[in-house]
């Protein structure tokens, strides 16, 4: 389809799903002057927030290249560090919010910068995406541990609510500073981008691909400033929310943010003004819906699924994206294709280790640690999903459990309710056609952007799918674990055995499938798109294939998701909240690795287990603060943890005489001298010249500046 | 009548004419050069022809067929190959593996039947890399991992090869053995589109030159005519020698 067709069509869509939408949704409220001035008056000061929070997402990511999925997290943590100052220690706000904003968060955003994020530079866009997950997970968890969520906790509003009327509408004077502190923030910035020079050379940073592609060309002051300022306008965003909120929940002040995500992304990434342009938009948006439709039933959650709704239909309505080059300056992973004969002996040894460690350890009679490693195993396998989709393909994907939600939902539907087997055979069917469907705009995003839509779709599922009368609705759906071979596996012992050995075939045939035509191709097309299609290689076929087979696999595993659980209860296991945890799980163990995404239920499992054990209110911290520390791991370790495991693992082997042949390839190659040097410690030689030009991605010949200056 | 046309190709990026009405004809049976000096406009060229990048306007025809708004792999599949200047070989592929992926995809259109592995062992000892087909590309030095593109390109079987600086990075050896490979290549009927600084490799390869300089063709001709010609000398050959 033409790139003209695809938009008009994406246009009249979206144009259609909103008039449909507030047909259907009417509340019949009266459409007049004051109900008009309302909705104005209740979005502005909304507006400002969303943009005070999405310019800070730009200034970012234009600056640095990244995007901070943390932005939300961060605001959020800082409003409760103002609450404690005014409310608990009864400071004014007069003095802590200018000390918040100027001087806590920039020192925050330069602490981030130092420690975490200078060291993302030219990393997998996954992994970048990871740590600021991980990071916001941390904040998450850090708030929950130090204020406790069971007791509720507001923030005053500024003047104590008070303020003044606009026809029949009042203003608060907090709104009112609100509106006005954004309106002066886009002048400042507008200032400080195109009059300073430390803006202008951020603006530079942007206005050149190639050298925002390379680490090093970006100065560390550029990056810090940016980190401090995107901090303060988190913080002001943060704590300006704060009172509108009812009690200050954590994850929804974190949550609210993503309506800046859209903003941000009708700005581009790095149009302020158009930022700013998309804040009022969706603030509209949101204040419309909330003022005249009224959703109830089966669509009762739609307005809180809103920001993720808007944030898909923006994402779709972005122009499409251009064939990709490779990415220069980009550390590749150091991959080891396994084989499959290594993949099925430890396959062997794993089932092995469950089926001793579930006769002699695991108790039959309290079956709770039983069905703990069953829910490792079924995580383990919702991430063996990701690994041709994201590791090989380099498509990222933040729903695999959205997926697998689907799946477990068809289970129930259609046969699970007895545990019929076709219906684990049907559950991953249904679920291939949702899947295969986003190969439509992965086609047109790329990247970040589908990442994001990914997102949105997983809350978007949680909020309006299971809902519906045909999936769980209101009640609960039971379902029993299958019927084979005339096995009973509703003894949890047997299930464990039997989800390790359907784990552990999908495993050996992953590790076939990154061995075939079709493993390579996926590869081929992460590596380079450019490359891939001129060889051939159809993009959108290849894409297809892989997203519906990723789908597939997490719908397979929601089959068994469910069977564990032994009841559906609306989203409950399947929030979207609930998966990202597995994919930074997945991307510490190692995304490419069918051992990473062992180490993903492992991990996933641990988690549970240290959780159930310790002290509540850790636990309450843990659930996010573990998954958001311990991506921090990957820092170190881009390529995940299972390569150096299993590296050092491999030599240890009788007959694995290439793991040692490798590690000794290896220490040689980490013992020649780095680039780092040169010209300091050592000649600079041709041989450097080309591995310099090599990393630039310059070509040998003389531009046409020099030469003509040299001519001349 | 040349086996590729490219008939009055214009790219526009924003303000900047990057090609300007330029109109190129390559034979199949010779290498046709395609010179000019950094940002002439070259690189683009090649994407146009291959489908990376959609002219502002003009044609491009091959074999009898335009093929000017097809999808790049369909343009792959017609026999369009290329390899590029900045290297876009598959780095986390082994050399025999990049080979191998455009052996499979043209087994899906080829009519005969043939052994992938075979082939590809083929290919790399044709380009002179054998001996790191089981090497990861991105730990291959600059210079072979142009000849894996080379490879990859061949993989295809084109009717047409566009050569985007195919010498830098190579040694001397390899640079004639590069021109060695191009004679073969060509005898067998293949067109070759070769985009070079390497001058000697240039006048010695090639039996037409195109010059481009600011999007636009200043000269075609025999490398002795292009040699002589003043206007090139002026845009493009003085200056690089000024600077070699
Ligand atoms: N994607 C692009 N966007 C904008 N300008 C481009 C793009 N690609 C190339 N150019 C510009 O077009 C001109 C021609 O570039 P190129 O085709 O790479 O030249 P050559 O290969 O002859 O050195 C240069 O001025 C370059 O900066
Ligand atoms: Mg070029």
């Amino acid at each position: 389809m033409s790139q003209r067709w695809s938009n008009l069509l994406v246009w009249a869509g979206t144009i259609a799903f909103v008039v449909l939408v507030s047909k259907t949704a009417w509340a019949g409220n009266p459409v007049n002057g004051t109900s008009l001035t309302n909705l104005v008056v209740l979005a502005l000061p909304l507006a400002g927030i969303i943009a005070m929070a999405a310019s800070g997402l730009v200034v970012v990511y234009t600056t640095t290249g990244i995007f901070n999925f943390a932005q939300g997290a961060i605001g959020m943590f800082l409003a409760y560090v103002d609450w404690e100052l005014t409310v608990h220690h009864g400071w004014p706000q007069l003095f802590v919010l200018p000390l918040v904003v100027l001087v806590i968060a920039p020192l925050l955003g330069i602490g981030l910068d130092r420690a975490i994020m200078r060291h993302l530079q030219g990393k997998a866009l996954v992994v970048q995406l990871s740590v600021t997950v991980g990071l916001m997970f941390a904040f998450i968890g850090l708030a929950n541990m130090l204020w406790n969520q069971n007791t509720a906790h507001s923030m005053p509003a500024l003047f104590q609510g008070e303020g003044f009327h606009i026809g029949q509408v009042l203003l608060t004077w907090h709104r009112f500073i609100t509106i006005v502190v954004a309106v002066a923030l886009a002048i400042g910035l507008r200032i400080l981008l195109f009059q300073t020079r430390i803006g202008i050379a951020m603006r530079a940073v942007v206005d050149n691909r190639d050298l925002a592609a390379l680490g090093g060309a970006r100065s560390s002051v550029l990056s810090s400033f940016a980190w401090a300022l995107g901090c303060s306008l988190a913080a002001l965003a943060g704590i300006l929310l704060a009172p509108e909120t009812a009690d200050m929940s954590t994850t929804t002040l974190t949550f609210l943010i993503i309506t800046a995500f859209a903003a941000a992304v009708v700005g581009r990434l790095r149009s302020l003004p158009l930022t700013y342009l998309g804040a009022l938009i969706l603030a509209l948006a949101t204040q419309w819906s909330g003022s005249f439709l009224r959703f109830s039933e089966r669509w009762t959650n739609v307005p809180d699924a809103l920001p993720t709704i808007m944030l898909f239909i923006v994402l779709l309505l972005l122009p499409r994206a251009e064939i990709q080059f490779a990415r220069i300056g980009q550390v590749r992973r150091v991959e080891r294709v396994s084989s499959v004969r290594d993949a099925a002996i430890g396959m062997l040894a794993l089932l092995v280790f469950i089926v001793v460690m579930s006769m002699f350890v695991l108790s039959n009679t309290d079956t709770t640690n039983l069905s703990r490693f069953a829910l490792g195993m079924c995580t383990a396998l919702v991430a063996l999903s990701l690994v041709p989709l994201t590791g090989w393909a380099g498509q990222v994907s933040l729903a695999p459990l959205a997926f697998a939600g689907i799946g477990a939902v068809a289970y129930a539907r259609l046969g699970g309710a007895h545990g019929s087997i076709w219906a684990v055979f049907l559950a991953a069917l249904v679920t291939v056609p949702v899947g295969a469907l986003f190969a439509f705009p992965a086609m047109r995003l790329q990247g970040l952007y589908l990442a994001l839509a990914t997102l949105a779709f997983a809350a978007m599922v949680e909020e309006v799918f299971y809902s519906q009368p045909f999936a769980i609705g209101a009640g609960e759906r039971s379902v029993q674990p299958v019927h084979l071979l005339g096995i009973d596996f509703t003894s949890k012992r047997a299930f464990l055995i039997l989800v390790t050995v359907v784990f552990g075939l999908c495993g050996i045939g992953i590790v076939a499938l990154r061995r075939s035509a079709f493993g390579r191709r996926l590869v081929a097309l992460r590596d380079s798109e450019a490359a891939s299609v001129t060889v051939g290689v159809n993009v959108l076929e290849t894409k297809l294939a892989v997203f519906a087979l990723s789908a597939g696999i997490a719908g397979f595993a929601g089959a068994f998701f469910a069977m564990n659980a032994g009841t559906l209860n609306g989203p409950t296991g399947f929030e979207m909240i609930a998966g990202l945890p597995i994919v930074l799980a997945l991307v510490i163990g190692g995304v490419g690795f069918v051992a990473g995404a062992l180490f993903a239920g492992i991990f996933g499992l641990s988690l549970v287990i240290i959780q159930s054990d310790w002290h509540i209110s850790l636990w309450i911290g843990l659930t996010y603060l573990a998954p958001g520390l311990a991506v921090l791991g990957i820092i170190q370790n881009p390529s995940g943890a299972v390569v150096p495991i299993g590296e050092g693992f491999a030599r240890l082997l009788p007959w694995r005489h290439d793991a040692r042949r490798d590690y000794e390839e290896m220490t040689a190659a980490t013992a020649e001298p780095e680039v780092g040097g040169l010209g300091l410690e050592r000649p600079f030689e041709e041989a450097d010249v080309l591995l310099v030009d090599r990393e630039l991605g310059i070509s040998n010949e003389v531009p046409r500046a020099v030469a003509a200056a040299r001519s001349g | 009548m040349g086996l590729l046309e490219i008939e009055e190709v214009s790219v526009q990026f924003g303000g900047l004419l990057a090609v300007d009405d330029a109109s190129i004809s390559v034979p199949a049976g010779c290498v046709t050069g395609l010179i000019g000096p950094n940002g002439a406009g070259k690189t683009t060229l090649f994407n146009v022809i291959t489908g990376l990048q959609a002219p502002s306007g003009g044609r491009v025809v091959l074999d009898d067929v335009e093929v000017t708004r097809r999808r790049p792999y369909r343009r792959a599949r017609l026999g369009i190959a290329r390899t590029f200047q900045r290297l876009e070989a598959f780095g986390s592929l082994t050399a025999r593996e990049n080979v191998l992926v455009a052996l499979e995809m043209r087994r899906r259109w080829a009519t005969a039947r043939y052994d992938c592995g075979k082939i590809a062992d083929e290919l790399l000892e044709r380009v002179g890399i054998a001996h790191v087909a089981e090497t990861r590309v991105e730990a291959l030095p600059t210079g072979s991992a142009r000849l894996v593109e080379l490879a990859r390109a061949l993989a295809t079987d084109p009717k047409v090869l566009l050569l985007d600086e195919p010498s830098s990075g190579l040694d001397e050896q390899e640079t004639d053995a590069l021109g060695v490979l191009l004679h073969e290549l060509t005898a067998g009927g293949l067109a070759v589109l070769l985009v070079e600084h390497d001058m000697p490799l240039v006048m010695e390869a090639c039996s037409y030159i195109s010059v481009l300089d600011f999007g636009r063709v200043i000269a075609r001709g025999t490398p002795r005519e292009i040699q002589a010609d003043p206007s090139v000398q002026r845009a493009y050959l003085g200056t690089a020698k000024a600077a070699s």
